[in-house]
């Protein structure tokens, strides 16, 4: 572990951001369904004024992190998940199952997530926990890959061979010798894809195409794109929600740096 | 020159994508000629029954499968009932205004990359490797839409010095430039920091190599052996990243097409997606899958003109 300023830096503005989904009513008095007069300029009672329907724009952002934070973490432990799996098997088994099992990720890398995201959530009905469904079942890939190749070395160290001699079966191995081995590359891999998913989150609920039901960031940067806000030079309608989505996902991508010794490297997918 | 391994994969994505396309509209709840032509459409009774009789929908699944593939392979995409048109022709006539803006970005972002990522990466603790890092690190960070609503507002808004929309006012090269200036630069950006972090890492990694202690060791200069011995085979990783990202990218210049209200596909499958558009969006996501399997064969050949151990394998 590696701590640095901007990781701590990172790590406050995520629990802050946590803060604001669990515990909501110390940020804010009011709730997302409470209406004022709309198109309010910032004042003493709204900070940043309100939006086309009058809810508080304050409270928006507060509960905004709740959807943000969900779908980030919740698809991201998923495909963390699948990748593990994945990669754990190829690594570990090598030949063929190797060989169908990598080939079958590299035949998901190559599908354009974004637009078929677009086509799902148009025909499915759009909602949080498809979001998170597709996002997860869709972006393992590059976790699959470096599990694999670490997976590959682990199998031929000491304490593996050992393991085997004595007579675990591979499960066992895998799930007790490489596996604790694996926790360093998997966490800031878990973080980065964690950071995707939400910026594909942000992406999608402008389009429309997240949750109907529910505000998020995404949503209310288009909500103001769409009525006027921008036109009308409204700043504090659109600006703060952007400056969350990409404030949240800079605290969530710097905790990934604590984890490298290494230069920072980031690939989001 | 490229292995059959890697082009029966390509096929094969490409190929999940359109038995995605198939089953989806048939697998759904409702009737499914509904979910083909899209929801809040007024179509007479006769043409229902036409198109339910053309589609074939009470024959064996296998058999819609295969006419649905004879389809395809004569460009035939579908009909759009809400704009009244081919949607293979709309999409066609939208495709070049967004591969021209694609296109131009993702070369000149990863030029730009390019260069300022072997610098960065070759004297990585200077001020400007800093910079520059935290830079891509933050636009990296950003989605594309918040980005382009920025320059947006302040460009065009703020200092008036570009134009709010469209890509032309008269169809001279003058017009068009002047309106796709600020598009094309927020793109640039944000290809060119995808691609900078990736170089970046590269070129710290190919600098500890031995023969470029040897170069040292002969005598050349820090610049020279960087843009003459480790830039090319630093420059690998990138071409792998820009065909990997290119369908990430693509959906990016969809985004940032809606702000500045650009004609293209990113506008064509807004309005498909409030309009309930299906044919319209099954082509696009068919589209834009082929166009990244064909960049991506792209790459690996340049990757095998550029590296000659994958050449010499063969």
């Amino acid at each position: 572990m590696n701590w640095k300023k901007p990781e701590g830096i990172g790590l406050f503005l995520l629990v802050l951001f946590l803060g604001m989904a669990f515990m909501p009513s110390i940020f804010t008095s009011y709730e997302p369904q409470e209406y004022f007069t709309p198109y309010g300029e910032p004042s003493s009672e709204h900070l940043l004024g309100t939006n086309k329907m009058g809810s508080d724009i304050v409270t928006e952002l507060v509960y905004g992190a709740r959807i943000s934070l969900l779908v980030g973490f919740a698809s991201a432990v998923l495909s963390t998940f699948i990748g593990i799996l994945i990669g754990l098997f190829a690594g570990y088994f090598r030949g063929g199952v190797d060989e169908i099992l990598m080939g079958f990720t590299d035949v998901v890398l190559i599908i354009p997530k974004i637009p078929l995201i677009i086509v799902l959530a148009a025909f499915l009905k759009p909602g949080v926990w498809l979001l998170i469904l597709v996002l997860g079942v869709l972006s393992w890939e590059s976790l699959a890959r470096v599990v694999r190749s670490r997976a590959l070395q682990l199998r031929e160290t000491g304490f593996v061979l050992s393991a085997r001699c004595m007579g675990f079966g591979p499960l066992h191995i895998m799930v007790s010798d490489i596996f604790p081995n694996l926790i360093y590359i998997v966490i800031p891999k878990f973080m980065l894809s964690t950071a995707s998913a939400m910026l594909s989150e942000a992406s999608l609920s402008f389009l429309g195409l997240a949750d109907p039901g529910m505000d998020s960031w995404g949503s209310m940067i288009a909500d103001a794109f769409n009525n006027g806000g921008f036109i009308r030079e409204m700043w504090w309608w659109y600006l703060p929600p952007g400056l969350c989505i990409t404030l949240c996902i800079l605290a969530v991508v710097s905790i990934s740096f604590a984890f490298e010794d290494e230069e920072p490297r980031l690939n989001l997918d | 020159m490229i292995p059959a391994k890697k082009i029966v994969r390509y096929f094969l994505s490409f190929f999940a994508v359109i038995t995605l396309n198939f089953v989806l509209p048939r697998a759904m709840p409702g009737d499914p000629v509904m979910n083909l032509i899209g929801e809040d459409v007024y179509v007479s009774e006769t043409t229902l029954a036409e198109i339910r009789s053309d589609l074939g929908l009470d024959r064996p699944f296998f058999e819609q499968y295969l006419n649905y593939l004879w389809d395809l392979i004569h460009f035939d995409l579908g009909h759009s009932y809400h704009l009244h048109r081919e949607v293979s022709e709309i999409l066609f006539s939208r495709m070049e205004w967004t591969l021209l803006f694609v296109g131009l970005s993702v070369i000149l972002g990863a030029f730009i990359a390019l260069i300022l990522g072997a610098l960065a990466g070759w004297d990585s603790n200077s001020k400007m490797s800093r910079v520059l890092s935290c830079v891509a690190i933050w636009v990296s960070c950003t989605p594309p839409y918040f980005l382009a609503i920025l320059f947006l507002y302040f460009f065009a808004f703020k200092l008036g010095l570009f134009p709010f929309r469209g890509f032309y006012d008269t169809l001279t090269v003058g017009s068009v430039a002047h309106h796709l200036f600020l598009p094309i630069t927020v793109m640039t950006l944000f290809t060119a920091s995808r691609d900078f972090l990736v170089m970046r890492g590269s070129v710290y990694q190919e600098k500890q190599n031995l023969y470029v202690l040897y170069a040292k060791a002969k005598g050349l200069y820090g610049k020279s052996i960087l843009f003459k011995h480790v830039l090319q085979n630093a420059s690998l990783p990138l071409i792998t990243l820009v065909a990997l990202d290119f369908g990430f990218l693509f959906s990016g210049a969809l985004f940032i097409e809606i702000i500045f209200s650009l004609n293209g596909m990113g506008q064509l499958i807004y309005n498909a997606i409030m309009a309930r558009d299906y044919p319209i969006l099954q082509g696009a996501l068919l589209l834009i899958a082929v166009s990244v399997v064909l960049v991506n064969l792209a790459a690996d050949i340049l990757y095998s003109l550029i590296d000659p151990r994958v050449r010499s394998k063969q």
